[in-house]
């Protein structure tokens, strides 16, 4: 790049490139930079206190935060956050930056049971354990809903697949509606529990597929009702804590009368995260038990092991060919991976409903 | 570190200044910016360190033997030694499960197995692009193109942390020179810079990301469950997606680089208003398609050996350039398709220059180079041959049927995607002259507007890079 040169009445030179726009100096270029970002910082200033507030729990959190916070209330007295506000009412975005904690956790579906025996009333018949399975035809589609975090997407996506070439199975909402880096431990980077209750009275499912946990396996909760304090990632105290919240998203669903499947979470390439995944599989697992018939828990963890028991990247089929079924981050699924999902969670829908007479009854007779 | 991240901008913050500080002085300024540019690479992973650092001086250590000798059969064993490195550790990261797994299916069909476990590799972010540098070095030397330089320059140079992940491609002689010479401080291109920094950011954070998540992986993960039309607007705006994201990307290396006083070579050129597939790629990826030219088509024979062998060549090519973007059959079809395009455009137009069209013909030719891109674009963006015929049979199977995704938003970001092509090039001049006039402070505040726009209709958190994965 050539400099042009141009003297002016102050003596200073401009400088320009080959065709003809100004150049500046390294420092000035420095000191725009500089400047952009602060004042970005201050226009962002609420937006980025939330995602420093969201972060894992840790230094890197307790900085960003020691940092956002004041500029936030800077960027609030000087009346710099509006800006961002106005455009964000504009998109329909309104409340975004908004920090919500809140859990509800509804009281538990409990199964009917027969009334006690009394002396002086009549013995009652007690009703049987199991209702006959619902059925599901093209005609009355089973409605399906399909949420959670980045594990759910791949295996939702094969379920959304298979389900189409079902026939009694019709997927609702815009496929699978998976959150990146959220859980159930920490409602203000996403409150799933706000979103499944809101949701759920829009599509009103017959069935909810879900997968969480993927990141929350840490012991830093918000949201924690008073008093509650957590002790450390697989303590007791955290058992307690995050099966309420575990208990809770399942009879949140149940209640309206849906079905939870509830995907496990599989082993993966780091044997620690492994160990880790497998105590939120235990608590997940003890919850899906105490609500029999309201809840399937569907363990992904020895499908998804090679022979030798550990981390698989490629898996046999059928067919005797190896398949990827892991993507390269050693947590998520291939699409091979989530095919695997999606057959074992349409098994577990069958076990619950009646998904296939229906074909029974269109197929034609022998002559 | 992702260049749209807080963690990224404080680092550029501390580059910046010192860079310049340390300029005046080389001895003091090339290691300091290979510091940097390490730091900036093994934020990723701490042992892809080590990768760069064997490429370095894998290709420095067989590009000085070439230079030294003049014996025409040593050079040439050297020239394929280095080659068998570099090409062998991109192979082996890269490809190998990829072989060994189709290699196995293949002959599992007569009951045969391939004897190699799989391994299950990390590929180490920018390896294909970095690698491909250390190949034009090595190349262009044994050529006597260019004569090598020491280890810490060469080192300077591929490392260099602006290109290092995602290109652009830069050439030896197109990057040494200006090492080799140290910037003029009191002339930085600072209105470009920011104007690329600006609008790279938006397309990759804004444009790419809504439409990513819009329509785009909906249709694409379930074609089967959508309508003919949703599928049509999605395939136009995965290409309007992924030209935003990796151009958007590209645009910021460059930006970056300017602010550090080195200019890098545009890698875009509205490749979407091409008139024919040989003009696309002259528009698209233009580093990654002028490296293909000069040491693989060309080597390979190029045009000097007859028609037949030249599609034969052109095919082969774009075969190879298939498979360097991504470890799967999908990705060589894309390949191939373009290699087909670009013989069939060679066999109407005969070996001479094409000649541009105008009027009608002009506008026909865009549409159908723009319609093969996209045809293309299905298996580029499909995990699978059965999602890819998904998605072209049920473009004719579906039409009538519901299309809530097609939503006035998304046609209005694949038109102003598409439109953005026909933009005449005096509008970003203009625009860059009129920032450039600006006093500083108020070039600032334009700035911070700029990023508080991106941030409010970005997506929470920073989507992946598509690029980055090759």
């Amino acid at each position: 790049m050539t400099a042009g040169t141009h003297p002016t009445r102050h003596r200073r030179r401009i400088r320009t490139t080959e065709d003809g726009r100004r150049t500046l100096t390294a420092g000035h270029a420095f000191a725009i930079a500089v400047l952009a970002l602060v004042l970005g910082m201050l226009l962002d200033a609420q937006g980025m206190h939330k995602s420093a507030y969201n972060q894992p729990a840790g230094w890197k959190r307790s900085a960003a935060l020691a940092v956002t916070g004041p500029l936030a209330t800077l960027s609030h007295a000087l009346l710099l956050d509006r800006p961002r506000r106005y455009l964000q009412a504009a998109l329909g975005r309104k409340g975004e930056d908004t920090i919500d904690t809140k859990i509800v956790i509804p009281a538990p579906v409990t199964t009917p049971v027969s009334p006690p025996a009394s002396s002086s009333g009549p013995q009652t018949t007690p009703k049987p354990p199991m209702k006959l399975k619902e059925a599901f035809s093209p005609k009355h589609k089973l409605r399906l809903w399909i949420a959670g975090d980045s594990l759910v997407i791949v295996p939702g996506w094969a379920i959304i697949r298979a389900a189409g070439s079902h026939g009694a199975i019709q997927p609702v909402g815009n496929g699978p509606d998976g959150h990146v880096a959220t859980g159930l431990e920490r409602p203000d980077v996403f409150n799933w529990f706000t979103h499944v209750a809101d949701e759920l009275r829009v599509l009103k499912p017959n069935a909810v597929v879900v997968d969480f946990g993927g990141n929350d396996d840490h012991a830093y909760m918000t949201g924690l009702p008073k008093g509650v304090t957590i002790d450390g990632f697989g303590t007791p105290s955290w058992r307690r804590e995050y099966g309420r919240r575990v208990g809770g998203m399942m009879d949140e669903i149940a209640r309206t009368g849906a079905f939870v499947v509830w995907i496990g979470l599989p082993i993966v390439r780091s044997p620690s995260e492994t160990a880790d995944f497998d105590k939120i599989n235990a608590v997940v697992a003890a919850e899906a038990r105490k609500r029999p018939g309201r809840v399937a828990f569907v363990d992904t963890y020895t499908t998804f092991a090679s022979a030798s028991g550990g981390f698989a990247q490629y898996l046999e089929d059928a067919a005797g060919n190896q398949v990827l079924v892991r993507a390269p981050d050693g947590v998520h699924f291939e699409p091979a991976g989530g095919a695997i999902i999606a057959r074992m969670v349409l098994h577990a829908l069958n076990e619950r409903f009646d998904l296939t007479s229906w074909r029974r009854q269109t197929a034609k007779p022998h002559p | 570190m992702l260049f749209p991240t807080a963690t990224f901008a404080i680092f550029f913050l501390i580059v910046l200044p010192l860079s310049w500080l340390t300029m005046p002085y080389p001895h003091r300024w090339r290691p300091f910016i290979i510091a940097a540019s390490y730091v900036f690479y093994s934020w990723w992973d701490w042992r892809f360190v080590f990768l760069l650092a064997a490429s370095t001086l894998w290709s420095h250590v067989f590009a000085t033997a070439i230079h030294r000798t003049t014996v025409t059969s040593r050079r040439k064993l050297l020239l394929v030694l280095a080659l068998v490195g570099d090409v062998g550790a991109l192979g082996y990261f890269k490809y190998y499960d990829f072989f060994v797994s189709s290699g196995d299916n293949l002959l599992s069909v007569v009951g045969l197995h391939v004897p190699l476990g799989l391994h299950s590799l990390i590929l180490p972010v920018g390896l294909s692009f970095y690698t491909f540098m250390a190949i034009s070095y090595v190349v262009d030397t044994y050529r006597g193109d260019f004569e090598p330089v020491s280890l810490e320059r060469f080192a300077t140079y591929l490392s260099f942390f602006p290109h290092l992940v995602a290109g652009p491609i830069v050439r030896p002689g197109e990057l040494l020179p200006q090492i080799d010479r140290p910037r003029d401080p009191r002339s930085v291109d600072t209105s470009r810079a920011f104007y690329l920094l600006a609008t790279g950011l938006f397309k990759k954070v804004v444009i790419a990301n809504f439409l990513a998540s819009s329509i785009a992986d909906d249709v694409f993960g379930a074609p089967t469950q959508h309508s003919s039309l949703e599928l049509l607007v999605a395939i136009y705006a995965y290409a309007v997606q992924i030209y935003a994201d990796f151009s958007g990307y590209t645009d910021m290396a460059i930006g970056l680089a300017l602010l550090l006083g080195f200019t890098f070579p545009r890698s875009f050129d509205s490749p979407y208003a091409a008139v024919s597939v040989q003009d696309f790629w002259r528009r698209w990826h233009m580093t990654l398609s002028r490296w293909l030219r000069d040491y693989v088509y060309i080597p390979f024979g190029g045009n000097r050996k007859g028609e037949l062998t030249t599609y034969r060549n052109l095919l082969l090519t774009m075969l190879i350039g298939g498979l360097w973007h991504g470890a799967g059959w999908t990705f060589v079809v894309w390949g191939g398709l373009h290699g087909v395009g670009l013989a069939v455009g060679r066999f109407r137009r005969g070996s001479g220059e094409p000649v541009p069209p105008k009027g009608i013909a002009l506008w026909r030719a865009r549409l159908l180079t723009f319609h093969f891109v996209c045809f293309a674009w299905v298996f580029f963006r499909a995990d699978s041959f059965t999602t890819a015929k998904d998605i072209l049979t049920g473009l004719v199977t579906r039409w009538g049927d519901p299309s809530p995704l097609v939503t006035s938003t998304v046609v209005l970001a694949i038109v102003a995607g598409i439109a953005s092509q026909y933009l005449p090039a005096r509008v970003p001049r203009e625009l860059m002259d009129r920032f450039a006039r600006m006093p500083v402070v108020a070039q600032a505040g334009v700035l911070a507007l700029a990023l508080m726009v991106t941030s409010v209709m970005g997506p929470e958190g920073v989507a992946p890079f598509i690029y980055f994965r090759f």
